[in-house]
């Protein structure tokens, strides 16, 4: 494989922007037939790389060659003419679209006065079924599920036939079984001599699927690895610049606390049936299942954010359903969602309003915020969870996903909460915050006796957090096992009877 | 382990995710210019049995003829609508243009013929004056449309320094006052205009490509789209379509008129809005603009021949406006 020359190469490319450098002097290469993972924490600078290889951004300095010969993208569709596609992690499709037009989108089959419809359907169809045989093509985008969304997203870069595919976190949001066809369609990209450039947190994909792995770690490329020296650790290390912290949080027994939050029976059409579990005093109950398994779902109805159809809830104590988010924030219990971008925070406001915002009232003098108390106070929560910042006026967007995350949990620990439903709480951030962020909310249940309701598709996790674990399959509750009683395995055998 | 997820899934109770077939009435409510129809239908129903002049052949082309003016100016708002953007000068840029193209008949001895496309180059040269900004600055297009629009009426003042520039003649008349088949010439050239654009949106790879640039321009510009060249041909269009409608007026009116255009603008966004499409862009359909257009008319039209008030007719646009909304909502959560 070295003797011939590399499909794509960089050789020494940097770029900054304005005066913070992102990438300095980096060279990768990609050979005929390879899948080469770029991996690093977040910041590290694999998107920025990616995005210089598709021609979204030119680099500062450094050539890319494609070929042997150099080259020179002003536009993503400058990389597309010598067949580079890049499958993006953010979904970035077009929502009013259908399926079908979303794979074709700037590629219709046809001449210029005309499309031609049935070819245009039929290569999409055609496309979308090396990576999925669910998705039914002529269905518009905006009704389809995120993972799903991301299937057609990575159709969509097949479809261009390009030789050199980009994958940037293709499974984040993926499922155990999508995952397995994703991964078995870019293994036989790879045969058929195609190949990849694969982005994830992943680590066992990364190894199960790379030639080659290269770590970057601050813009700078710190490593590269073969599969066989690529253990968890040696990859943690290289991404983390020192070895990985502890994983799984100690057992715990809370069997004899007391209830604080109780659903009983909450169905809603459609959407989950007949949920039944309780949770105690200063426990993480971790709920396990698929997309489309309810639980988000199940999440937004015990918040109050849509109407049960069936059942309610129990919450200190009180029969109650909580008509409304308001009604549910100002009993105590909140919900973090999982679209950190969309719903959580707020990108032109620093980071104290940020955290303080739901809470601003105490804060509201005569005329006037008082920023310096406001500022104090959030300092004082963001040193307990041990948040890194440079100043709490920065913009948010100035932080690490995994620090943003922290501030959006400080932001109701400003005012009484009781319990906390968080969605997806580390997707898309990296390991060594996603240990931080478990050891915080495990610290949080004991010093402030917070009750939290952990949503997640990554079993691992709730095996290292959760004091229980719910598993939900089709809408309904299949089992609550103890942490200490299962594996993954029995997790997935749960929702399977 | 993957074999039993596998089978588990097949042999299941269908997954709630799954699509459901819709019905018949389902699929009309989904389409966005049904709120529109109806709304139509009804009002045409009760004028046609309230009074007794609203179905003759005379009354009939009345309507069509005020709907084509103000819908040829709404089709190119919807382009621009639809690509993401909004144009607030096209009255003004249908005003400027039809005095340019009056004095390109009366001082410049250009053929009556030739006037009408060279109108229509000049109304697409001020949209690509919109175009260049928005487009290829990435300005704003709410802000530099209400700069263009104010200096599109003030040139229209400087030119014409107020008065009207007539008469144009006999020979120009006969597309503002002509009949095809007994319709009015303005109307044959609206319907016209208004199916080459559906062939447009829905046949042709800049059609589709304005409704990914609309819907979402980064996967857009990712795809290999062009996006600044889609919305500059977009805002080009606008200008064109609006220039045409000016002419067309300047024709029927055999005179250049300073004040022509004013109060298209508001018709045309309210047309292209009662037909479904959206001012986020990427949704939004030519049939539901050209309804838009016929219900506005007809409203105009049927507050005449009820003898209610001139002074009333504005109000009860708003009111039909803020009703399209309100069903929209319903339908969108039904």
């Amino acid at each position: 494989m070295t003797s011939q020359t590399p499909v794509f190469e960089a050789r020494s490319v940097s770029k900054s922007f304005g005066p913070v450098v992102a990438l300095t002097d980096v060279s990768v290469s990609l050979y005929a037939g390879e899948v080469h993972s770029i991996i690093g924490e977040n910041g590290a600078g694999k998107s920025t790389l990616m995005n210089l290889i598709c021609g979204k951004l030119a680099p500062t300095s450094g050539q890319l060659y494609v070929d042997g010969q150099p080259v020179r993208f002003g536009t993503p569709k400058d990389a597309q003419a010598h067949g580079i596609a890049i499958a993006p992690q953010e979904i970035n499709l077009v929502p009013n679209l259908t399926v079908a037009e979303n794979i074709m989108l700037g590629a219709h089959a046809g001449n210029v006065a005309a499309i031609d419809w049935r070819r245009t359907r039929s290569e999409a169809a055609r496309h979308l079924h090396q990576v999925d045989h669910t998705i039914d093509p002529s269905m518009r985008v905006r009704e389809l599920s995120k993972a799903q969304q991301q299937l057609v997203q990575i159709a969509r870069a097949a479809a261009t036939e390009a030789r050199i595919l980009i994958f940037d976190e293709p499974t984040a949001t993926l499922t155990y079984r999508e995952e397995e066809t994703l991964l078995a369609y870019i293994e036989t990209l790879a045969q058929e001599g195609r190949s990849a450039f694969y982005i994830s947190h992943r680590l066992d994909e990364v190894r199960r699927l790379s030639h080659r792995i290269t770590a970057l770690r601050d813009g700078a490329h710190v490593g590269e690895l073969t599969p066989e020296q690529a253990t968890r650790e040696a990859m943690v290390t290289l991404m983390a610049g020192r070895p990985p912290k502890a994983g799984a949080q100690p057992i715990r027994d809370i069997t004899t606390r007391e209830t604080v939050l109780e659903v009983q029976g909450l169905s809603r059409d459609h959407e989950f049936e007949d949920v039944s579990f309780n949770l105690r005093k200063g426990e993480i109950l971790g709920v396990s299942g698929l997309v489309g398994s309810g639980r988000t779902e199940m999440a937004k109805c015990i918040f109050g954010a849509t109407k049960a159809d069936k059942g309610g809830l129990t919450f200190r104590g009180e029969k109650t359903v909580f008509k409304s988010p308001l009604e549910a924030i100002q009993a105590g219990l909140i919900y973090l969602p999982e679209e950190r971008k969309q719903e959580g925070i707020f990108p032109l406001l620093s980071i104290a309003e940020n955290t303080a915002l739901p809470t601003l009232e105490r804060f509201g003098g005569l005329l006037h915020i008082r920023n310096r108390e406001m500022i104090a106070e959030v300092e004082d929560l963001a040193k307990r969870m041990k948040a890194k910042f440079n100043s709490l006026t920065d913009p948010i967007t100035s932080l690490s996903g995994g620090n943003q995350q922290k501030f959006i949990i400080a932001r109701w620990l400003m005012r009484d909460a009781h319990v906390l439903i968080m969605d997806e709480p580390t997707r898309g951030i990296d390991v060594n915050a996603k240990f931080e962020i478990q050891a915080v909310l495990r610290k949080l249940t004991e010093e402030r006796g917070l009750s939290i309701i952990v949503i997640s598709s990554e079993m691992e996790e709730l095996l290292d957090v959760a004091d229980r674990i719910l598993v939900m399959h089709e809408g309904r509750v299949k089992g609550v096992v103890d942490r200490a009683e299962t594996t993954q395995e029995g997790l997935l055998q749960l929702a399977m009877t | 382990m993957e074999r039993t997820m596998d089978t588990a899934e097949m042999t299941d109770t269908p997954n709630i995710r799954t699509r459901r077939k819709k019905t018949l009435v389902q699929r009309f409510w989904a389409w966005e210019a049904s709120g529109v129809l109806v709304a139509l239908a009804v009002l045409f129903t009760l004028l046609a049995f309230a009074t007794d002049n609203f179905l003759s052949a005379y009354n009939v082309s009345v309507v069509m003829r005020q709907a084509a003016f103000v819908g040829l100016v709404a089709l190119g708002q919807t382009l621009v609508l639809l690509v993401g953007g909004i144009d607030l000068s096209v009255g003004a840029a249908a005003g400027l243009s039809s005095i340019v193209g009056a004095l390109a008949l009366t001082q410049w001895g250009i053929h009556p013929y030739l006037v009408i496309p060279f109108t229509m180059a000049f109304g697409f040269f001020l949209g690509a004056v919109n175009g260049f900004f928005v487009a290829g600055l990435r300005l704003n297009p709410f802000i530099v449309t209400l700069a263009t629009w104010e200096i599109f009426a003030g040139l229209t003042l400087v030119i014409t320094k107020g008065y009207p520039i007539r008469p144009l003649g006999e020979q120009f008349q006969i597309f503002g006052k002509g009949e095809i088949l007994g319709l009015p010439v303005p109307v044959v050239i609206f319907f016209a205009t208004a199916i080459v654009l559906m062939w447009m949106l829905s046949q042709t790879r800049f059609g589709r490509n304005i409704f990914a640039v609309g819907g979402n321009r980064d996967a857009a510009i990712l795809a290999g789209i062009r996006a600044n060249r889609v919305e500059f041909l977009a805002f080009g269009l606008a200008g064109m379509l609006s220039a045409l409608a000016g002419i067309l007026f300047a024709s029927r009116m055999d005179a250049g008129q300073p004040s022509v255009g004013e109060g298209w603008l508001m018709g045309a966004i309210t047309a292209a809005i009662l037909g479904g499409t959206s001012l986020r862009g990427g949704q939004g359909s030519i049939v539901g603009t050209v309804l838009g257009a016929l219900l506005l008319a007809v409203l105009a039209n049927g507050t005449v021949l009820m003898n209610v008030s001139g002074f009333w007719q504005r109000v009860i646009v708003g009111g039909v406006v803020l009703v399209a909304i309100l069903v929209d909502l319903l339908r969108r959560r039904g």
